[in-house]
């Protein structure tokens, strides 16, 4: 399906109102929450739409507009619809319990909020597990300045995993035996492969290691057994957008997924990356990226042939796979991959466990680092292209190793293309730096930290239920130190407020709605607090979102009026 | 075939509904969680007679509070009798990362005396991924239980699960056969395959038991073998 | 500021020349690849390019075969920018060599650090030449091509800054009769 040409630019010639934003274009959208059929090509079943449909809606609106969208509620359970990624006043931003009370049903709520931003983002009902049921869009927020980039074709790419069971049957399965849905732990044939290969005595020791923290090396996906969709539609469904040879086309890709990560390719094809959550980055042309739940990445890319592209998102455990095609005209293919070996996480990926510490884990560690073939254990012949050696034996340039994860962990992304360029974190500049470069006024620590076998996910070991809002003042700029002491990747997400990862990149450093913090790291992140109000902070994965790693963030102090509290972030 | 599906969880509700009430200062409700895990669904063939047996945990309740719902049985099909029956209602507390207390009440009816007794216990996971249940029993006969399950998995679907129960009597309680301090034994090996995810998965196994010390020669007096040998088929059910 | 606002094909020149020698001038020969330099005296009009993050102005640009034009380049962007002429598959196979001026720290987003370009050119012994077929300028920075076009040729004006060219910072050359 064609979301049509890009209509930049199109709606903003009332934006030049001057002061009173107000008097810039202003629109009124209808939305209806509906109970939908979901057909994945794989399984059928009710889950839930908007406007009566399954596939996800594309809401475009223009930066500068005053938007109202009534929102209707066609369930028999509240619902809510979160605009993710978005800065608006604290009681529009759509979390029930914290910006307002929710939508009940037969009832429609009137949101109303000015477009200060531009960019690709998303939203999602608030909900339950209504969100993981289907209930998500695609927002496109058509910038007022001409774009930093230049296409001819404009596709929304929004992936999602979509599970034959319900969200609140996951989430009770899950906490009755948290391996219920993973279907690739490591069994008596697996012990005799390794066997075979390392021998007896070190396979058994590694089980042992193993067993006796009573962990998974497997336990990359808590939930297996779903179908990727992309724009609702199943790898065999096969969403297709069309090209004309040599045209540059704009995918906007949005892991709308309840817990899946996605590493997407479209072999035969660099994309180049422009916008990460919605902020122009400097462009990195790349291989492959991996999407985090929640993230967005809009990338061109340039098909010069008259051929079929497949594009191609394996989830991060290799269980399943998203699959479209760009073609020249509807109904061709090309070549559908085999999903490469699962990975299987280190002891690496355990190292910042307080539990673990003791631990002599240094045979495996050390394992972990030959695997990484950096340094001087890489022969010449080895250079990956752009890179060479220095004289004082250092390699410069061509991928290095990421330091978002932890060396020698078993989740480290590895491109599918020999030499490939896999996209980190590190590669994401601010093509607009929204604030300047200051010393934070605060740390604040947050360690990442769970029980799986309890599914209980927390932070600083204590779960919402049990947990003090995280009070903030109105005008700090606050550094978050994240410390991942579990074994999964968490995708943090703060409402409201920017997350400024700090990738070395100083005043560039990229602006995100959504960080990924990989198991074994410590990232930094910094805030700058322009939002008074209340607001939800939790890892986006929806079960350990509802099983405890969530926060309140209570702003203190600042301008008390919503239109006030707007002008920082306009501004920017 | 599934009457004790027929829930009576009733009481089990009743006590949660006191104990739910959010804590927290921030406190979200929390949705209550339950389930079904019926580890043996099974009929024993054996050469003094076959045997139906069944044993289940139905819990509610919340990461803080379960409330278990816990029952065995053994039914001998030629006698048409309960040759044990019983029921407990334990509540469990969190202790430690992989282990939780256990308090409760533990009620016998089988042909024959019935017993009541208090519960007091671990339940949990072992390294190595062993689940355990450590329970004293607290009554006019008190006794200690053991029991312990390994799920190895041979394939992602196929596993086979070895089981341990050692009951020890510390008191003779004769109209059930126990002799002070003269333990109970079973083991169990069950080869099972996950049919429909892991809601269903039916098995095949053997399953031994015996009794030593003094159970063994009260056992004897009766004329009856102090140890027997059964094939079994039977079904996990998960829901 | 910076000293030196304009760098005539500075550091790129230099992989360029090295590495690749005469891919973006023209292997197949000064007449039948990309055209070759002009001098002052040849040239029958001039054109102003601005360039911003990350497009140019005029974003196409038709020509007489043969004609020899003048260019005069301002950088009003706040990235580093290159006006370069060649041929789409000289733009792709310049790309690695820019990124290797990245990888360097020689090409900073917002500027050329001469430091590191030293010191890559101490390291890695590539000398340090003119293009005369491109100009890399800083933010602010102006630049001036003379350029004398071939009869026939497949061309485009490009910034071959990592990222840039494949985000769309291209333009065409029509070459007219």
């Amino acid at each position: 399906m064609s979301y049509g040409t890009p209509a930049r630019a199109a709606l903003l010639a009332a934006g030049l109102g001057l002061a009173i934003s107000s008097a810039a274009a202003a629109g009124t959208y209808d939305l209806t929450v509906d109970y939908v059929t979901i057909d994945t090509g794989d399984f059928t079943r009710t889950g839930i739409g908007y406007n009566g449909a399954s596939t996800p809606p594309v809401l475009r609106f223009a930066e500068g507009e005053e938007v109202t969208i009534n929102v209707t509620n066609n369930l028999d359970v509240d619902t809510s619809v979160h605009w993710h990624g978005l800065i608006l006043p604290y009681r529009q931003d759509g979390v029930p319990k914290i910006s307002y009370p929710g939508i009940r049903p037969g009832e429609t709520f009137t949101y109303r909020f000015p477009i200060v931003q531009g960019g690709t983002y998303w939203f999602h009902s608030h909900s339950g597990f209504q969100e993981p049921d289907g209930a998500f869009g695609a927002l496109i927020l058509e910038p007022k300045a001409r774009e930093k980039y230049r296409y001819d074709r404009d596709y929304v790419v929004q992936l999602t995993d979509a599970h034959p069971h319900r969200g609140d049957r996951i989430m009770r399965n899950l906490k009755m035996m948290p391996d219920y849905y993973n279907r690739q732990q490591r069994t008596l044939l697996d012990l005799i492969g390794d066997a075979s290969e390392k021998g007896l005595g070190a396979a058994l020791s590694d089980r042992a290691d193993w067993g006796g923290m009573r962990m998974m090396p497997t336990d990359i996906e808590d939930l297996q057994g779903f179908t990727p969709l992309i724009n609702g539609k199943g790898p065999e469904q096969n969403w297709t957008g069309l090209f004309e040879p040599g045209e540059r086309i704009r995918l906007r890709f949005i892991n709308s997924s309840a817990m899946t990560f996605f590493d997407i390719r479209i072999p035969g094809l660099k994309m180049t990356v422009v916008q990460a959550d919605g902020n122009d980055v400097l462009p990195v042309p790349v291989d492959e990226l991996r999407i985090a739940v929640a993230e967005t990445y809009d990338v061109i890319v340039r098909p010069r042939e008259d051929r079929a592209f497949t594009i191609f998102a394996e989830s991060m455990g290799r269980t399943a796979f998203a699959r479209g095609t760009l073609a020249p005209r509807a109904g061709m293919e090309a070549e559908v991959w085999e999903l490469r070996a699962p990975p299987l996480l280190t002891m690496a990926d355990m190292a910042l466990d307080p539990a673990m510490a003791g631990m002599d884990h240094g045979a495996m560690m050390m394992e972990g680092d030959a695997a990484s073939g950096h340094g001087a254990m890489m022969k010449d012949a080895d250079l990956p292209p752009g890179a060479h050696r220095m004289p004082d034996g250092s390699i410069m340039g061509g991928p290095g190793e990421d330091p978002f994860y932890a060396a020698g962990s078993g989740v480290t992304p590895e491109p599918a293309m020999k030499h490939g360029r896999f996209l980190s974190y590190k590669d994401l500049k601010a093509a607009d730096p929204l604030y300047p470069d200051r010393e934070a006024t605060r740390e604040i620590e947050l360690r990442l930290t769970g029980n799986m076998e309890r599914y209980i996910w927390s932070i600083n070991g204590v779960k919402y239920a049990d947990a003090e809002p995280i009070r903030l003042q109105y005008g700090e700029r606050v550094r978050f130190k994240f410390v991942n002491e579990t074994m999964m990747t968490h995708p943090m997400h703060l409402h409201g407020m920017w997350t400024i990862i700090d990738n070395g990149t100083g005043e560039r450093d990229p602006i995100k709605h959504t960080v990924s913090i990989a198991p074994g790291t410590v990232v930094y992140t910094e805030t700058e607090v322009d939002a008074p109000g209340q607001w939800a902070f939790h890892c986006h994965l929806s079960y350990h979102a509802e099983s405890g790693m969530f926060r309140k963030v209570i702003v203190e102090g600042g301008p008390t009026t919503d239109r006030a509290a707007l002008a920082p972030a306009s501004g920017g | 075939m599934t009457t004790w599906t027929n829930a009576r969880g009733a009481p089990a509700l009743a006590m949660l509904a006191a104990l739910a009430a959010p804590a927290g200062p921030d406190a979200r409700a929390e949705p209550l969680i339950w389930g079904i895990q019926v580890e043996q669904a099974e009929y024993r063939l054996g050469e003094d007679g076959d045997v139906a047996a069944w044993d289940f945990d139905a819990f509610v309740g919340t990461d803080e509070l379960k409330v278990v719902w816990r029952s065995e049985a053994e039914f001998a099909i030629d006698e048409e009798a309960f040759e044990t029956l019983e029921n407990q209602l334990r509540v469990q507390v969190p202790v430690s990362t992989f282990f939780d207390a256990v308090a409760g009440i533990r009620v016998d009816t089988p042909e024959g005396a019935n017993r009541v007794h208090a519960v007091l216990g671990l339940h949990g996971l072992a390294p190595q991924w062993i689940e355990v249940d450590a329970d004293v029993f607290l009554s006019d006969h008190p006794a200690f239980r053991f029991e312990a399950e390994y799920e190895g998995l041979i394939t992602n679907r196929i596993t086979l699960t070895p089981s341990i129960e050692v009951d020890l009597p510390f008191t003779d309680d004769a109209p059930l056969g126990q002799g002070a301090w003269g333990p109970k034994l079973e083991l169990g090996l069950r080869l099972s395959y996950d049919l429909v995810d892991r809601a269903v998965s039916p098995y095949l196994g053997v399953y031994y038991e015996r009794v030593f010390g003094e159970s063994s020669l009260l056992a004897s007096r009766e004329g009856k073998d102090p140890g027997a040998v059964y094939f079994v088929a039977g079904t996990r059910l998960m829901f | 500021m910076f000293l030196l606002k304009t760098i005539p094909a500075l550091a790129a020149a230099a992989l360029l020349a090295t590495t690749l020698p005469a891919a973006a001038v023209g292997e197949h020969g000064q007449g039948g690849g990309a055209g070759k330099p002009g001098k002052a005296s040849q040239v029958t009009r001039t054109i102003a390019v601005t360039m911003y993050d990350n497009y140019y102005e005029p974003e196409a640009i038709t020509l007489k075969e043969g004609e020899t034009v003048r260019f005069v380049i301002t950088n009003k962007g706040a990235l580093v920018h290159e006006f370069n002429i060649g041929t789409p598959e000289a733009h792709v196979a310049h790309a690695p060599e820019m990124q290797m001026m990245v990888d360097h720290g020689v090409l900073e987003p917002d500027r050329i650090n001469r430091d590191m370009a030293k010191q890559m050119q101490a390291s890695m012994g590539h000398g340090m030449h003119d293009a005369p077929n491109s100009v890399l300028l800083e933010p602010g920075g102006t630049g001036e091509i003379i350029w004398t076009f071939p009869e026939h040729a497949e061309l485009e004006f490009a910034c071959n800054v990592p990222g840039h060219y494949d985000a769309g910072m291209a333009g065409e050359i029509t070459l007219s009769h």
